[in-house]
């Protein structure tokens, strides 16, 4: 039973990554008064990109074409993990350290495949993303300690148990604020990181990935969506704990976790639409604030 | 075969290996193989040593040696077989990987470096072994003294004699502290015999000094922050299979030591006890990372990044020294047990990136980052095996990193149950904080190490001539690299070992701790605490999510490459565009400046022509607070001190015999009594 959730749930989520992928896209156009691509234009466009040739560089090895691979598969397995339906039966597998782990497992190939083209903007997207998540990870860590912590268990089922049975608290709010930060950093989205400019010097994630074409670009693209779907679950079910599927109606609560994970990603858009990238340097204390707002949150419990 | 016999077999291997590199020394082909390979013969029958213990129990043996020296008690318990299990796996490595390396010996001195070696080996397996005071004590001094020898092998390079002496000074400066401790629980105990250390009675006072005692003398010998300060200069100027054991083993030798101590001699104390291991452990793991990524020589940086782990280790180990003293034996079994895998896991991917690292010197001829790259392609097989070492330092599932990690993680979560309120919630979220922080760190670290290393284009001429290396030493490194994936994705044989392992006592308990029924996981279920790890499902995820993203890129059809040059704005791209060490740790160096202080310094070289040409160049140094505050001011007081001395000491010899007759004055005027 617990194989099979696990799969039909990382089917869905491989194949809805790219529409909410598309929904943010198209609400910030809206947002900023342009009428935006479609709502699918995600699915096209990795489509497109999954057909075509690549260009690589002669300077390469095997590890810059294997990178891409890395990463969707870590990002595929931690899909897998992620909390959606709970059970509360059977071994608790789904580990918070496993899934941020696996994020790492696939951030550490990526970064080392942006130095392999030799390229100054590949290495300095590698040398950036690290340095983003040598910040995030802190708060990150804290504010699903706190969750973990009211739940007596790093199991990902038992924290949306524990999320669920106790009601939204003051603390919560705040450990919501700052994972919200996290998600915003990790995602690579405004204001630490822009995924729509075009210049290099100014990009993270995509200069990182500045040397890939056709289908490693598009493997890694849907894979990024797919991790921001993921990073958006977990929100959702730590922090938005009403109705979270499995404790009674199990159909009408998976429809609810549809609406509220739309709801974040409108948020997401509204977000990146209201604010402007900060510099890089400035990010240290952005996550400094979301390490006070978990440290609040915890003092509060 | 019987303990006993193995036991014999070991020691007179590794001897063997010393007299045969003595008579061998005409022919260093000869003593090459002959000598490496009873070095590693002796490290499989090491291996195979501590599995017969684990099969038959403990044992004790006795050599009586008549007078001087007496008789000497070795015992072979769980304890000493797990780090002898270590050391004959990784030993066994080193030693068919020095096969290979020594060649470039055979004109330097090759038959002192294997005799030391193989001496190195047997004071390693005798320090695990020994169990009583004095011989401890002894065969301590003679690891490091062989150590220290092998540290200044190669004195014709620039700083090697001097990283030799600040080692022996620090290590002896550590034998004090560990001789005290040792002395001090001996005269309570009326014995010298480690079975009856525990028994004496103590005031609390007094196993608190002995507690201190243990941790700064031991501390020093595992490179605990402060008192780090000879590793990053010993570990480099070692030859690299000898950096390889050093790192891997004999740093573990003192955590052997702690766990000796706080286990067994002291067994649980004040809450305090546990407390200051924890704050030296989280602060050696941060900063030992922090610089090891500030790092431009590839082996300093691999020495910086063993202060982490050891911080690591010292981790599980605080925390298990907390829940024994609130009386939570589970919960102490599982940290003892996350800092003892740590122990394992460490010693096999730091000796195998210590490996590599010699590897690559060997071909390169030099171990500054910045003037490698793109020995990938030259050296394929060192760059995997590297790069498998990368991934599992930097605590990445499905490797072995991972699963100490993550019971680290364990322990220190649970810490709340030891530490109740606020205090030991905060406590324990900001060292979870801290920790996913050094794993992070870790990470950038072994991407900048394995990228500017082995990545695009050579930096340097050397680095465009490298070879691969001799066979020897992949099959060396292979071994290991082995063992990380098998440990990483097979956990459950060394949780096994290590929940037998532990001696048991009123305060730390592995009786049936981890339940392995489930091939496919390891839970460990206590009333207060439970956790799963299931590293085949990990495995079959990452594999199912492969196969996806394989399918994805074949669905239209199969994929085709045309080559075409890297996009750097339309000039030809030079080996000297591509990202630097130095370049790759900026964002980090400027983030963490209130503690780094990085000094940048921009040389121009004008020899060429005072007009133009000029060659620029930029030199980063962070400092090292450490070294600023601690070591800097203490030797600077002991010159001052000296200075006041030679007001006395003038060199003139009618003063001294001024002094002696006013001593001999002064001793008759007391010895008479007035």
């Amino acid at each position: 039973m617990l194989i099979i959730t696990m799969l039909v749930q990382t089917i869905i989520i491989v194949l809805l990554a790219p529409a909410i992928q598309g929904l943010i896209k198209n609400t910030k156009a809206r947002l900023q008064s342009r009428r935006g691509p479609g709502y699918l234009q995600s699915y096209y466009d990795y489509a497109k990109y999954l057909r075509k040739d690549s260009v690589v560089s002669p300077t390469v090895s095997w590890l810059f074409h294997v990178a891409p691979y890395v990463y969707f598969a870590s990002v595929v397995g931690a899909a897998a993990l992620a909390p959606t339906v709970v059970s509360g039966e059977g071994l608790q597998l789904g580990n918070l350290f496993v899934l941020v782990y696996l994020f790492a497992l696939g951030r550490f190939f990526l970064a080392a495949a942006s130095l392999d083209a030799g390229s100054t903007f590949g290495g300095m997207g590698g040398s950036r993303e690290m340095f983003i998540s040598v910040l995030a990870e802190p708060p990150l860590m804290l504010a699903l300690f706190i969750v973990a912590h009211s739940a007596n268990s790093t199991s990902l089922t038992a924290m949306v148990g524990a999320a669920a049975a106790t009601p939204v608290t003051f603390s919560a709010i705040l450990a919501a604020v700052a994972f919200l930060i996290v998600t915003v950093a990790e995602t690579g989205r405004i204001p630490v990181d822009n995924p729509d400019t075009h210049l290099e010097l100014t990009m993270i994630h995509e200069g990182m990935v500045l040397e890939y074409s056709g289908r490693p670009v598009g493997l890694i693209f849907w894979a990024s969506a797919i991790k921001q779907v993921v990073l958006i679950l977990l929100l959702v079910n730590f922090f938005i704990p009403w109705n979270i599927a499995g404790f009674d109606s199990v159909m009408s609560n998976i429809a609810w976790m549809f609406v509220k994970v739309l709801l974040v990603a409108l948020l997401l858009a509204g977000i990146e639409s209201s604010t402007n990238k900060i510099r890089l340097f400035r990010v240290p204390g952005l996550m400094a604030a979301a390490g006070v707002f978990s440290i609040l949150a915890l003092v509060a419990q | 075969m019987p303990v006993d016999q193995l036991f014999i077999l070991v020691v007179s291997l590794f001897g063997l290996g010393c007299v045969a590199a003595f008579f061998t020394q005409g022919n260093p082909k000869v003593t090459n193989y002959i000598s490496h390979g009873l070095a590693a013969c002796g490290c499989l029958a090491t291996v195979g040593l501590a599995v017969a213990v684990f099969l038959t129990g403990d044992q004790s043996l006795s050599f009586a040696w008549g007078e001087p020296i007496g008789s000497i008690k070795i015992r072979l318990d769980g304890l000493a077989s797990f780090f002898l299990l270590t050391f004959g796996v990784v030993g066994t490595a080193t030693s068919v990987y020095a096969i290979g390396y020594c060649r470039e010996f055979f004109s330097r001195r090759l038959a002192q470096l294997t005799v030391l070696y193989n001496a190195f080996l047997l004071s390693i397996v005798l320090v695990l072994t020994v169990s009583q005071v004095m011989p401890f004590i002894i065969v301590w001094e003679l690891m490091s003294v062989v150590s220290f020898f092998l540290v200044n092998h190669e004195y014709e390079k620039d700083g090697t004699t001097s990283a030799a002496y600040l080692y022996i000074l620090m290590t002896h400066v550590g034998t004090v502290f560990i001789a005290s401790a040792f002395l001090l629980l001996a005269v309570a105990a009326g014995s010298g015999d480690f079975e009856l250390l525990g028994a004496g009675v103590m005031s609390e006072t007094l196993r608190s000094i002995v507690f201190l005692c243990a941790l700064l003398g031991f501390g020093t010998k595992a490179g605990v922050i402060p008192m780090h300060i000879w590793l990053p200069e010993a570990h480099p100027a070692a030859p690299s299979h000898v950096s390889a054991l050093m790192s891997g083993i004999m740093l573990k030798t003192a955590i052997y030591g702690m766990c000796r101590f706080f286990l067994e001699f002291l067994g649980s104390g004040p809450e305090w006890w546990g407390q200051l291991v924890l704050v030296l452990a989280i602060i050696s793991s941060v900063f030992g990372v922090l610089y090891a990524l500030m790092e431009q020589d590839i082996k300093r940086l691999l020495a910086y990044s063993s202060v982490e782990n050891i911080g690591i280790i010292l981790l599980g180990m605080g925390a298990g020294m907390l829940f024994m003293s609130k009386g939570m034996p589970l919960l102490a079994g599982i940290a003892w047990v996350a800092a003892l895998c740590h122990v394992f896991n460490h010693a096999v991917f730091k000796s195998l990136l210590f490996m590599g690292a010699g590897a690559v010197l060997q071909a390169t001829h030099t171990k500054n980052m910045e003037h490698l790259g793109g020995l990938i392609k030259k050296m394929p097989y060192t760059a995997v095996c590297f790069l498998i070492g990368a991934t599992a330092i930097s605590g990445l599932p499905p490797l072995n990193g991972f699963v100490s990690e993550w019971l680290t993680f364990q322990a220190l979560f649970f810490l709340p149950k030891a530490v109740v309120g606020i205090v030991g919630k905060i406590g324990a979220a900001m060292l979870i904080a801290l920790l996913g922080l050094t794993g992070a760190l870790a990470g950038a670290c072994f991407v900048k190490a394995f990228g500017v290393t082995f990545l695009a284009k050579p930096r340097s001429k050397q680095s465009e001539l490298a070879r691969e290396t001799s066979r020897p030493m992949i099959v060396g490194m292979g071994g290991l690299a082995v063992v990380c994936i098998a440990a990483g994705v097979w956990p459950h044989w060394l949780l096994e070992i290590l929940q037998r392992v532990l001696p048991r006592s009123a305060n730390v308990s592995t009786a049936g701790l981890f339940d392995s029924s489930q091939w496919y996981a390891v839970a460990f279920q206590t009333q207060q605490a439970s956790g799963v790890l299931s590293m085949p499902m990990v495995v079959a995820l990452v594999g199912i999510g492969l196969v996806v993203a394989y399918a994805f890129a074949r669905a239209g059809g199969s994929p085709r490459h045309e080559t075409g040059e890297t996009w750097t704005c339309g000039i030809i791209p030079t080996a000297r565009m591509e990202y630097t060490s130095t370049g790759f740790a900026e964002p980090v160096r400027r983030a963490f400046r209130s503690v780094l202080n990085p000094v940048n310094e921009v040389r121009y070289d004008r020899s060429a022509s005072a007009y133009h040409g000029v060659k620029i160049s930029v030199h980063v140094h962070v400092t090292h607070y450490v070294n600023e505050l601690l070591y800097k001011p203490f030797c600077e007081a002991v010159f001052v001190f000296a200075n006041y001395c030679k007001l006395i000491q003038a060199g003139s010899l009618q003063l001294y015999i001024g002094y002696i007759m006013a001593i001999t004055v002064i001793v008759m005027i007391i010895g008479t009594g007035w």
